[in-house]
């Protein structure tokens, strides 16, 4: 089996801060991967460097960045754009903004599509009816007339994620997809994913807060915590024999689970440290029940088959 | 906090020509008024006794310069002092007592507001003598609506804050809520208006002059300099040099004060913009 | 959308009436009597009183408003006693030259501000950012009189490639038309360039960090489309609202560029009227040019609601 996406040893830095700091995951070919943590853990971060859509002011640096199976830190600019471009679709978190407010649907949902397939704006337009009928519009065409204000936050969503869907993507990455949808969409959404990776054999990234959702919908997942990967694997492993303490915490307070954006979560006490996340110990250190010295300066990285995690604890 | 360039670039303009203005108390090389036919258009150059050369009446233009800055400045401070003051009182007037006091003050802020440029200036002018006062008259009233405007709009923004609320709720009198509260809010971007407006001020003074109706001949003012020597400059292009650069150089010089004091006091941090 | 023309044309409408009370009330103030103004001092008294009371100068001033304003409806704007004529056909005959170099400065401008604000903005902080930042101080900051002697000594007198002086009518060929309009309309582009420049420039950098911008990267579109379709298309507000002040400003802000070039348009019609207190002839000017100007911002703000469907969905109480 191919992997879609090859991470190996990220760094994100904001000037002298560390933000991201030796992240490393694998998403394979046709499945959904789910990357939990809480908010400022570093997820959209790594999530946007696979797709060289980064910020200007962060540098990063990497072991290795493979996307679709393009080596994205030796490609140029205009190589890694247009490669992104028909390769990779993005559905970010807050759909308001992500669609151009003054342009209608239907002229930012083929663009993409026009510029990369050299098609017409008609064949196009018939591409987008297409999708937009199977992410659930009734009516496509008179979604196209309309603009992105015009909708609520559900059909802004399921009108990118058919944009996203537009050139065939071989990924997606869809951030936080139901943040702000009342809990009847964010199901249809999620069964949506469900439904075009099933169908489509195409990859997601999941990147979401909520470890219930990616229990429910991933394949696997990579758990992160204060700019690391601190757990990842198939997701039976991880939820069966969770190893890290940070990931067994998650996993018992799944039912009360309520991770609010830019909240700290209450049931851990302590807070997500953001300064230092390129110290060599362990960067939960100071919330974790099981701490030892040792975990202040150094931390050990376990590989068995495909389950990874990083604790002194065996 | 990062270097503001606008600001240290503004302020050392600025100084120059206040420098220019302080010295033409102290001395001035020539008399400024004073002709002599026979220097009549003397070149300029650092080793000639008139350094920047001498105009169709063979007066120095070094000195005319000193003497025209203290027009300008006294001008420009004067006008937009009283306008700022009127302006200021005004917007206040209006926004705290509202009603139809309200209407009536905006609605004649809006009409004065409509007249563009220096039509505003001029109109004034014709009603008024020509020369200093003139000058200052019009160009207090053409500042009065920018300042009522922005007092206006900044109490209006300013009530909706907590601490008002809170104030007004302690019983306070509408009089030192003002001054406790809303001064304070206001006062950086009166500041940076000021230094603004002391530009534009500068500009109007100078068209005026240019134009014939603020100061009159025999009086020196860079505006009337600049205009006298439209007749000789295609011989002698020297002669609009000198006062096209310090009008520039004054302009220039409040307009970065008030841009760098924008970057520093109003948009804190997000000034590179 | 009617409610909203509806509400700006009202508003406008009580502008123009403050406007017509402010200049008929200041101009009243004038020194002198004005039928002593026009028969000169050696008139008689006698001869004075009748003119006074040919021109309604003994009726109460309220009286003498409504007339003015009635007869400012229908266009009749009275004789001016300098030249002789009505108002309202020196006006007509001098809108061509004041309108011409008005639009064709602001075409300069919008061109220059949009090429160097977006530049800029794309590339902040680069060599041809700082460039636009100088071009943004030094416009406002230099004098148009200077600035047009300085181009008249270059352009008219070192190279004589284009006139000095004079307006040649568009109806006697078109080069000879733009030549003569060139220079008063760069000198006004530059007095204007500066603040257009800077709002290009800024609502361009906020318009960039917008979340649609990544959209835009990640669909992987050309530079063209990123820039001119996704960043320009949603910087375009603020510069629109800012090119119909300018443009209402220069409709009757050209004073001191229409003297320079000597060309005979309302500027310098409004010079002649304070220079002689020609209060007929000013009264006209003044309420001519801030009509325009009320009604160009009225025509701005509509095509502005237009062009931005989510404020028009605002006024449909959408």
């Amino acid at each position: 089996m191919n992997n879609t996406v090859e991470l190996k040893n990220l760094h994100i830095k904001a000037g002298n801060t560390s933000l991201v700091y030796k992240t490393s995951l694998i998403v394979k070919e046709g499945e959904i991967f789910g990357l939990v943590g809480e908010s400022g853990s570093g997820k959209t971060l790594t999530a946007k460097a696979i797709i060289n859509l980064l910020p200007q002011g962060l540098t990063y640096t990497a072991d290795e960045i493979i996307t679709v199976g393009k080596n994205m830190l030796t490609a140029s600019n205009e190589e890694k754009r247009d490669h992104i471009g028909k390769n990779v679709g993005y559905i970010p978190q807050n759909t308001v903004f992500y669609l151009h407010p003054l342009i209608k649907i239907k002229n930012q949902i083929g663009d993409g599509y026009i510029q990369h397939t050299h098609k017409t704006k008609q064949e196009a337009l018939e591409k987008a009816e297409m999708l937009l009928s199977k992410v659930g519009f009734k009516s496509p065409k008179t979604i196209l007339n309309y603009y992105p204000w015009q909708l609520s936050g559900g059909m802004r969503q399921r009108c990118n994620i058919a944009m996203a869907l537009m050139n065939d993507p071989k990924l997606i990455i869809a951030d936080e997809p139901t943040t702000a949808l009342d809990t009847t969409v964010q199901k249809q959404v999620m069964e949506l994913f469900k439904a075009i990776n099933e169908e489509m054999k195409l990859s997601i990234l999941l990147i979401s807060h909520d470890l219930g959702l990616v229990k429910r919908y991933s394949h696997s997942l990579g758990v992160m915590y204060a700019g690391q990967i601190v757990e990842a694997g198939s997701a039976s492993t991880v939820f069966d024999e969770p190893k890290h303490p940070y990931t067994q915490l998650l996993i018992k307070i799944i039912p009360s689970l309520n991770i609010k954006k830019n909240e700290p979560l209450t049931e851990i006490p302590g807070f997500v440290q953001d300064k230092d996340r390129d110290s060599q110990g362990c960067l939960f250190y100071n919330r974790c029940p099981k701490a030892m010295d040792i975990c202040r300066v150094k931390v050990r990285e376990h590989m068995k088959e495909d389950h990874y995690y990083r604790c002194n604890l065996e | 906090m990062k270097k503001n360039i606008s600001l240290i670039l503004g302020i050392i303009l600025v100084f120059i020509i206040l420098g220019i203005w302080v010295l033409s108390f102290v001395r001035m090389p020539y008399n400024p008024n004073e002709m002599n036919i026979s220097n009549r258009f003397l070149g300029p150059g650092l080793d000639r006794d008139h350094v920047l050369g001498t105009d169709n009446f063979g007066r120095d233009i070094l000195s005319r310069i000193m003497y025209g800055s203290r027009n300008v400045l006294l001008v420009a401070l004067v006008s937009v002092t009283l306008g700022s003051l009127v302006g200021i009182f005004l917007g206040a007037l209006a926004a705290i007592l509202k009603g139809p006091v309200e209407k009536i003050i905006m609605r004649i802020m809006d009409g004065l507001m409509a007249f563009p440029g220096i039509l505003l200036a001029m109109m004034l002018v014709a009603v008024l003598e020509r020369g200093i006062k003139g000058s200052i008259a019009a160009i207090s009233i053409f500042m009065v609506p920018v300042f009522s405007r922005l007092v206006y709009s900044m109490i209006l923004d300013t009530e909706n804050l907590l601490y008002i609320k809170a104030a007004k709720s302690y019983g306070s009198s509408k009089k030192q809520i003002f001054f406790k509260h809303y001064i304070p809010a206001m006062l950086p971007r009166l500041i940076t208006q000021f230094s603004s407006s002391m530009g534009s001020a500068v500009m109007i003074e100078t068209s005026l002059s240019f134009l014939g109706l603020g100061i009159q001949p025999p009086y020196a003012s860079w505006g009337l300099m600049l205009s006298e020597s439209r007749q000789f400059f295609l011989n002698y292009p020297y002669l609009a040099v000198a006062p096209g650069i310090a009008i520039i150089i004054t302009i220039l010089g409040f307009n970065l004060i008030g841009d760098g004091l924008n970057d520093i006091l109003i948009n804190r941090g997000s000034n590179h913009e | 959308m009617l409610s909203y023309v509806l509400d700006r044309l009202k508003s406008s409408l009580v502008v123009l009436f403050v406007v017509s009370i402010i200049t008929f009330f200041v101009l009243m103030i004038i020194p002198g009597n004005p039928a002593q103004l026009i028969l000169g001092t050696d008139a008689t008294p006698e001869a004075i009183a009748e003119l006074s009371s040919a021109m309604g100068l003994d009726k109460p001033l309220y009286q003498r408003y409504l007339s003015w304003l009635l007869d400012l409806l229908k266009l009749d704007m009275g004789k001016s006693y300098v030249y002789g004529e009505s108002v309202t056909s020196l006006i007509a005959r001098s809108i061509p030259v004041t309108f011409s170099i008005a639009i064709f400065a602001m075409t300069m401008a919008v061109i220059i501000a949009f090429l160097f604000g977006m530049l800029s903005a794309i590339k902040k902080n680069s060599i041809i950012d700082y460039f636009s930042r100088s071009i943004m101080q030094l416009g406002t900051a230099i004098p148009s009189f200077w600035i047009g002697m300085v181009l008249i000594v270059y352009f008219g007198v070192k190279l004589k490639i284009l006139p000095v002086s004079g307006f040649v009518p568009i109806e006697r060929g078109f080069a000879p038309f733009i030549k003569s309009i060139f220079l008063p309309s760069l000198v006004l582009a530059i007095g204007e360039v500066g603040t257009l420049l800077r709002i290009v420039r800024s609502s361009m950098l906020d318009s960039l960090k917008q979340d649609y911008m990544d959209m835009a990267r990640v669909k992987g579109l050309g530079w063209g489309k990123i820039y001119i379709k996704y960043a320009l298309r949603g910087a375009l507000t603020a510069p629109l609202t800012i090119i119909g002040m300018q443009l209402a400003k220069l409709a009757g802000g050209t004073t001191v560029v229409e003297t320079i070039f000597a060309l005979p348009g309302l500027g310098r019609l409004v010079l002649t009227a304070v220079e002689h207190r020609d209060i007929v002839l000013l009264q006209g000017l003044v309420m001519f040019i801030t009509s325009t100007v009320v009604f160009v911002t009225l025509i701005v703000d509509i095509l502005v609601m237009l062009f931005n469907p989510r404020i028009k969905s605002f006024h449909q109480g959408e």
